[in-house]
């Protein structure tokens, strides 16, 4: 697993522009790659694509570590953030339209893909804060409907739009774009209402 | 209409996150993000509490062609920096392997062993940081609580008190000592299980599945 604070400190130290922020960079590259490729590979599943983007995105990455904030971000999540982000761009770009054989997986167990997917146990760098978070994202999406459980992860996992899920769902684009507010909107209370809980 | 006001931010930032929002829609969004703290702000705990961590088995290698081409499209050309430049290079690129190893090492175990829990799910050793402000919790196996579950640690004082330390998703944690018991664990700690989010009534309610004494 991707160590948040050794990757903090490669970021900051990439951003600082100086003699040792390309070899920084370079660790960053070897540390963060492999995921973050996985991630361009589940929206893209086109090897070629994937690999384009995964440099497209750490050239952005190198401009943008400027801006990166330390106190705010989780800088693997920000690093996602941008490759997931170009990916999907390159994706509507291309017409990537497929539906790949991990659609099947998600589609016969919703349970087991949000297990086999993400990684819920905590890290070794995580505040009590970040374990709670986990934990409860966790339940709480296992609360969800199905169909909404359903539309987050493969829109997520795959980077669907709201019409590529309604053809890989069989269902009237109205429907799927409901379920996917519907959903959004159901694990934020849920997750929420967890939160205010906890600070009573 | 500022974005940051409109009731549907929360929407955007769930359907930007989840990645429906697109083109024109996501451009707005993405200039409001920019322009308004209020929805980075806003974005910043979507992003914090409703992205999940992806797991290693993901992972996939990139060919070296990818890193050769982002040496050249960001000008890290290796040959045309002087000898000299180049030595400088390893000997800082080494100490940051030296800093980052020994701020990870600084990190690691972990105070000293103040109490050992045993129970049947696991044993747990409970390790006061030095500095008395920071316990963490190793479990001799991996325990997760149940989606609908949190462990919570209890401090159970000579005098009878019940306090509650900490609510936890797994028996491996570490965690701020709540300042009114800094310098006072004195007694036995134990854990329960609890619904999501620890005790209603900041008691404990569950089965008590683990519990120590704490070294004097």
């Amino acid at each position: 697993m991707l160590d948040d604070r050794a990757i903090k400190t490669l970021l900051l130290r990439a951003a600082a522009r100086d003699e040792g922020s390309a070899e920084a960079f370079r660790r960053l590259y070897e540390l963060s790659a492999p995921l973050l490729l996985g991630v361009a590979q589940r929206v893209l599943a086109r090897r070629e694509l994937a690999e384009e983007v995964l440099h497209d995105a750490f050239a952005r990455i190198w401009h943008a570590a400027g801006s990166f904030d330390p106190l705010a971000a989780q800088p693997v999540a920000w690093m996602t953030a941008i490759v997931r982000n170009r990916a999907i761009d390159v994706r509507s770009s291309h017409d990537v339209s497929r539906v790949d054989s991990y659609h099947a997986t998600v589609d016969e167990d919703p349970e087991g893909s949000l297990d086999r997917l993400f990684d819920w146990s905590p890290a070794a760098d995580d505040g009590e804060d970040r374990r709670r978070a986990a934990q409860w994202l966790r339940d709480c999406l296992s609360r969800l409907g199905a169909p909404e459980r359903q539309s987050l992860v493969l829109a997520y996992e795959h980077g669907l739009s709201h019409s590529e899920l309604a053809v890989h769902l069989k269902k009237p684009l109205g429907t799927v774009k409901a379920w996917v507010r519907r959903g959004t909107a159901s694990l934020r209370g849920c997750v929420e209402a967890r939160m205010s809980g906890q600070a009573r | 209409m500022k974005l940051a006001s409109r009731p549907a931010l929360d929407a955007l930032c769930g359907e930007y996150v989840v990645g429906t929002l697109r083109g024109a829609a996501r451009r707005r969004f993405e200039r409001a993000l920019r322009e308004e703290p209020l929805v980075a702000q806003r974005l910043r705990h979507w992003q914090a509490n409703f992205t999940p961590r992806y797991a290693p088995m993901i992972e996939t290698r990139p060919s070296p062609q990818v890193w050769k081409r982002l040496e050249k499209t960001l000008g890290f050309a290796r040959a045309r920096t002087p000898w000299f430049r180049r030595g400088w290079a390893i000997a800082i690129a080494a100490l940051l392997v030296i800093v980052v190893g020994v701020q990870l090492a600084r990190q690691e175990p972990d105070g000293v062993l103040i109490a050992k829990l045993a129970g049947k799910a696991a044993t747990v050793s409970a390790h006061l940081s030095r500095d008395g402000r920071t316990l963490v919790l190793h479990s001799d196996r991996p325990v997760i609580a149940g989606p609908a579950q949190s462990y919570e640690l209890w401090l159970l004082t000579p005098e009878g008190g019940v306090m509650s330390l900490a609510v936890l998703g797994s028996l491996e944690a570490r965690f701020e000592v709540p300042e009114r018991h800094r310098g006072r664990l004195r007694g036995q700690l134990a854990v329960s299980v609890e619904p999501a989010g620890g005790a209603p009534g900041g008691k404990p309610t569950g089965p008590v599945i683990l519990v120590g004494p704490i070294k004097a």
